[in-house]
């Protein structure tokens, strides 16, 4: 069964002029952010989300994290619809947004993953258990007792990481979530991501990273001003290269980095 | 039941340990406390026990009229504080992706501030009481429905300061008017009577005036439940009118950021 299915899903940011709006420029209008996208993700699938800024991968995060509202079509994550049941939807999904500060800065790491998973509802015995687990598996051991006001911003990430995923959720969003790890690290993320789709765990992961999409991921959607330009599987011998080479001829972006690989002398 | 009362202790252990670790905040609170109860001291002392407004002393007066608007402002204050650090930090948005539903979160979050502010006011009464004499003579049921009641009022007025945040990135407006705007209405440092009749009947639609009026009768004056039963009551039927008003407000402007994706704006 599909764990996550948008269908004909279209959002849309309205600009409203503030009050007493005449005396200044404020811009109104609107923002199409996703323009009927449909899609489905199943159990155990990795799904990287490509595409420039502003292509709607973030808005498609936060509309399955319920953060957002669709204003058409429906968003169902387990079978629960996110504007109906939002309730039911958020204990299956663990998000980690790619500026992540958002923590309770004089609470040690542990301390906030401890606030937040009684709030997600982690049963009290086990909630010591998977900390300690989330924690090892972000590379966080030695900052347990830290507080995060003291942590760097790869550290911050980590901590997003480690809190979305103490809840075990069934649906794993990650927006560029290496955006500020050190190269271990990222690997190391990769690693626990094939392990929690093997695991049956149905992750969505926005990256700009062709390497990290395909290094991790079982299927592809690129998205371009709101709309999909493909979704598909991916094949496993696909490299970043291919994935580039496909962005690049589906957007219709010009990649600035072929002439300086051509000047470099090295194969493109 | 066991989940939520699992959650009011996490959110209450969050905010006892920042509290705590914000060392300096605890000691300027209670300098600034007993600051401010020394110039009431003194000033009732300037002006003499002949000002005896509503028949008792003039700094047992001051004592209540100030500690209870004080409560009602800080505990204002103190949830918009709360929104406003979520909105800053993006802990707003992540909190409202988590298992527990944003009106229990709410709820119970609110526990935790009002907790804080009874706190300070007990401090600010007791301080008054044993530091600087103020002579009382409590009925103490009817002081404990008294700041049930306000409790409550306090609690809406946080809600709709937090609803005015999240809708208006402008929470800190309502707070001006409660902090600036309604203070010499409510009968804080002066009688109402001393107003003019227009401005008087404007004191009757502030809830300040009549919790600030019935804390003065229960805790000064003695007065049982029963003595003060219309005053209460009116306490009542503002606490019973607001309160839905500001949780349907809270409701209404968290699902409408939720469309605009104006969770984090402040």
């Amino acid at each position: 069964m599909d764990q996550v299915v948008f269908e004909s899903v279209t959002k849309i940011f309205r600009h409203r002029p503030a009050l007493f709006n005449w005396v200044g420029r404020e811009r109104t209008g609107e923002t199409l952010a996703l323009k009927n996208v449909s899609f489905s993700a199943a159990r155990g699938e990795v799904v990287a989300l490509l595409g420039p800024n502003g292509s709607g991968k973030t808005s498609t995060l936060k509309l399955i994290s319920t953060m957002l509202l669709a204003d058409a079509g429906s968003v169902c994550v387990g079978g629960f619809d996110a504007q109906r049941e939002a309730g039911k939807v958020r204990r299956q999904v663990g998000i980690a947004v790619a500026t992540e500060r958002s923590f309770f800065p004089r609470l040690s790491a542990r301390e906030n993953l401890d606030f937040f998973a009684t709030l997600d509802e982690v049963p009290r015995p086990d909630r010591a258990r998977r900390i300690e687990e989330v924690l090892h598996d972000t590379g966080l051991e030695e900052q347990t007792d830290t507080l995060v006001m003291k942590f760097s911003t790869g550290m911050y990430q980590r901590l997003g990481l480690a809190r979305a995923l103490v809840k075990r959720p069934a649906v794993l969003l990650l927006d560029e979530p290496t955006r500020s790890l050190d190269a271990a690290a990222s690997t190391h993320l990769w690693i626990t991501i094939r392990a929690l789709a093997r695991q049956r765990t149905a992750v969505l992961l926005a990256t700009h990273n062709f390497t990290e999409a395909a290094a991790v991921a079982s299927r592809l959607l690129l998205l371009h001003r709101g709309e999909i330009l493909t979704y598909r599987s991916l094949r496993s011998d696909e490299s970043a290269d291919d994935l580039r080479a496909l962005y690049f001829r589906l957007t219709g972006e010009v990649d600035e980095s072929q002439p300086a690989i051509q000047r470099a002398g090295m194969p493109s | 039941m066991n989940s939520s009362l699992d959650k009011l202790l996490a959110i209450l252990r969050r905010d006892v340990l920042t509290a705590i670790r914000h060392r300096s905040g605890f000691v300027v609170t209670l300098v600034g406390v007993f600051t401010e109860l020394a110039a009431f001291y003194y000033l009732s002392r300037a002006i003499g026990p002949g000002f005896r407004p509503d028949g008792v002393a003039y700094f047992p007066f001051l004592l209540v009229g100030t500690g209870l608007y004080t409560f009602f402002v800080m505990s204002a204050q103190a949830f918009l504080s709360v929104v406003q650090e979520a909105q800053q930090t993006g802990t707003l948005e992540v909190l409202m992706t988590t298992s527990t539903a944003p009106g229990e979160l709410v709820i119970l979050s609110s526990i935790s501030t009002f907790a804080g502010s009874l706190t300070n006011l007990a401090v600010y009464l007791f301080a008054g009481i044993a530091v600087f004499r103020a002579a009382i003579h409590a009925d103490i049921s009817s002081c404990l429905v008294v700041l049930a009641l306000s409790l409550a009022i306090a609690l809406a007025l946080g809600i709709l300061a937090a609803t005015f945040q999240v809708a208006f990135h402008k929470g800190s407006a309502l707070l001006w008017l409660l902090g600036s705007g309604l203070w010499f209405l409510s009968g804080t440092m002066f009688p109402v009577q001393s107003l003019p009749r227009p401005l008087q009947l404007l004191s009757r639609a502030v809830p300040f005036t009549y919790a600030i009026d019935a804390l003065r009768g229960a805790l000064l004056e003695g007065r049982s439940i029963g003595a003060l039963a219309p005053t209460l009551a009116a306490l009542a039927v503002f606490a019973i009118a607001l309160l839905p008003l500001a949780l349907c407000g809270l409701s209404l402007s968290l699902r409408r950021a939720r469309q605009c994706g104006t969770l984090s704006f402040y």
